[in-house]
């Protein structure tokens, strides 16, 4: 008979006892009553909306200044500036992001951006891109800096002897291999765009059907007694978790697969 | 004429090369047998353009080229691994400078001829055997019309057998376009296959010699030195 390591007896109970068992509490508490209310609310899919929308945009920004970021690691990995952006990338991870929301208020508020509007751009559905570009650029840089790290440079050293300045040798051979790593960082963005709650709220607001995202919306729900609706809205968010991770699963399946055959 | 003039380069306190003197002049094809170490990656980059020396000068067609960035020294390069772009079609890895207005359709399909590489245009890299990759590589540089060509060891992913087939291909071609070539190995006897003159790299400087096989006699030595 097989021997049990100690590792799989503290691993299997606890696993289920900490990460399983709080979603299926979530699930287990679902309701008709529930389900019905939330889905008849219009401010929950104008939050569902928002969601979606506002971590659409952080994530493409984070994808886009994630490829800055990998310019600078490939063509001038010595410069101050990239080892500022390197360094600052991990800055986001150990911050509480009520901090950064707070950062992000200070920075864009009415203080400095008041000729923008009386808020300046607080509270605006663009604060909403702004808190989540801020907590998922990081995600998206390191996944696509790590992929730039693989590839042969003796690529790009010819790719300049055949008349490449560094910018058309990105865009003509970095960038065309950087696809997988650019779909995953935009999905990872994505996903940590959709989990974000503290930063969203101290700079986006909470503004139902204006700021109004899906982790709000349950906050708000909880605090207002509302449990069955905030049970449905959270099974909502899981669904789409778990979408979004089948999703980098199948992508990484079918990269294997095209890797193999080739 | 491609002509390096008492190169220096240091990484922090290591000296690197040491005053690295070579001439490559049109017709010629000149191979450095690099030991290990000796500094021939260095060399490599400083003549690509990818690294500035500290002292010395780099000329390519009686042009100084010691600053000019690697996209504007007409150099032919083919690398180590081959450096194929592994995304675009044999086809389109030998178009590639032409966008940048290098070569033409003619150099495009003399390259093509000259290396047999009709049937595999539409292939990708990863398709292709170690050989068939060299060959892309080196039609690729070709089609870019190229005041120089520089090859570092541009035939290590291939076996012996296949060496000794397309050695003898590389040489016809490459003597074929009368423009200096500096080709990087560490192997003697593939710098007799192909070399018109030798020159040897050690300890960050380079010296000429008269065979390949002085190569080999100071390969020798300095394994008894070094106890290998």
């Amino acid at each position: 008979m097989r021997k049990v390591s100690t590792w799989e007896v503290l691993f299997v109970p606890l696993f289920f006892l900490l990460i399983l068992y709080p979603i299926l509490a979530i699930l287990g508490n679902i309701t008709l009553e529930g389900m019905v209310r939330t889905f008849n609310d219009p401010i929950f899919w104008d939050a569902v909306k928002n969601t979606l929308v506002t971590a659409f945009f952080a994530a493409l920004l984070s994808v886009l200044m994630a490829l800055g970021f990998a310019y600078f690691y490939i063509f001038h990995p010595g410069t101050i500036i990239y080892r500022i952006a390197d360094f600052m990338n991990d800055l986001p991870i150990a911050l509480p992001h009520t901090v950064a929301g707070l950062a992000l208020l200070l920075a864009f508020g009415r203080n400095m951006f008041g000729f923008a509007g009386p808020t300046g751009l607080a509270f605006t559905l663009l604060a909403v891109v702004l808190a989540m570009f801020f907590v998922s650029y990081p995600l998206a840089a390191r996944t696509i800096a790590s992929s730039a790290e693989e590839i042969d440079r003796e690529m790009i050293s010819v790719a300049r002897t055949l008349g490449d300045s560094p910018p058309q040798a990105y865009r003509r051979v970095v960038i065309p291999l950087l696809g997988e790593a650019i779909f995953s960082g935009f999905v990872l963005g994505f996903s940590r765009s959709i989990s974000e709650f503290a930063a969203v709220i101290m700079f986006g607001g909470n503004v139902p059907g204006m700021t109004q995202v899906l982790a709000s919306y349950v906050f708000t729900k909880v605090e207002e007694g509302e449990v069955s609706m905030a049970v449905t809205a959270s099974a909502f968010c899981i669904l789409i978790s778990l979408l979004l991770v089948l999703f980098l699963r199948l992508e990484g399946k079918l990269h294997a697969r095209s890797e193999k055959s080739a | 004429m491609l002509e390096a003039k008492n190169l220096h380069k240091s990484f922090g306190s290591h000296h690197v090369l040491k005053g690295v003197s070579l001439e490559v002049k049109p017709g010629e094809i000149q191979v450095l047998i690099g030991l290990n170490g000796s500094g021939k990656t260095t060399l490599q980059r400083i003549l690509t353009g990818i690294l500035e020396p500290d002292e010395g000068k780099v000329s390519i067609g009686g042009k100084d080229v010691t600053s000019s960035l690697p996209e504007d020294r007409l150099l032919g390069y083919v690398p180590q691994n081959t450096g194929l772009f592994r995304h675009l079609t044999v086809r389109d890895n030998i178009l590639y400078s032409l966008k940048n207005g290098r070569g033409s359709e003619e150099s495009f399909r003399e390259a093509v001829e000259l290396l047999d590489l009709e049937s595999y245009l539409d292939w990708r890299p990863t398709q292709l055997s170690g050989g068939y990759k060299s060959r892309v590589a080196l039609a690729r540089a070709l089609a870019s019309s190229p005041r120089a060509m520089l090859l570092d060891e541009p035939i290590s992913e291939v076996d012996r057998a296949k060496k000794e087939y397309v050695l003898p291909l590389f040489r016809q071609i490459l003597l074929q376009l009368h423009i200096p070539v500096l080709y990087i190995t560490h192997d003697p006897w593939e710098a007799g296959e192909i070399g018109t003159s030798y020159s040897i790299m050690r300890n960050g400087v380079v010296e000429g010699i008269a065979s390949p096989e002085e190569a080999f006699s100071v390969i020798r030595q300095q394994a008894r030195d070094s106890g290998e």
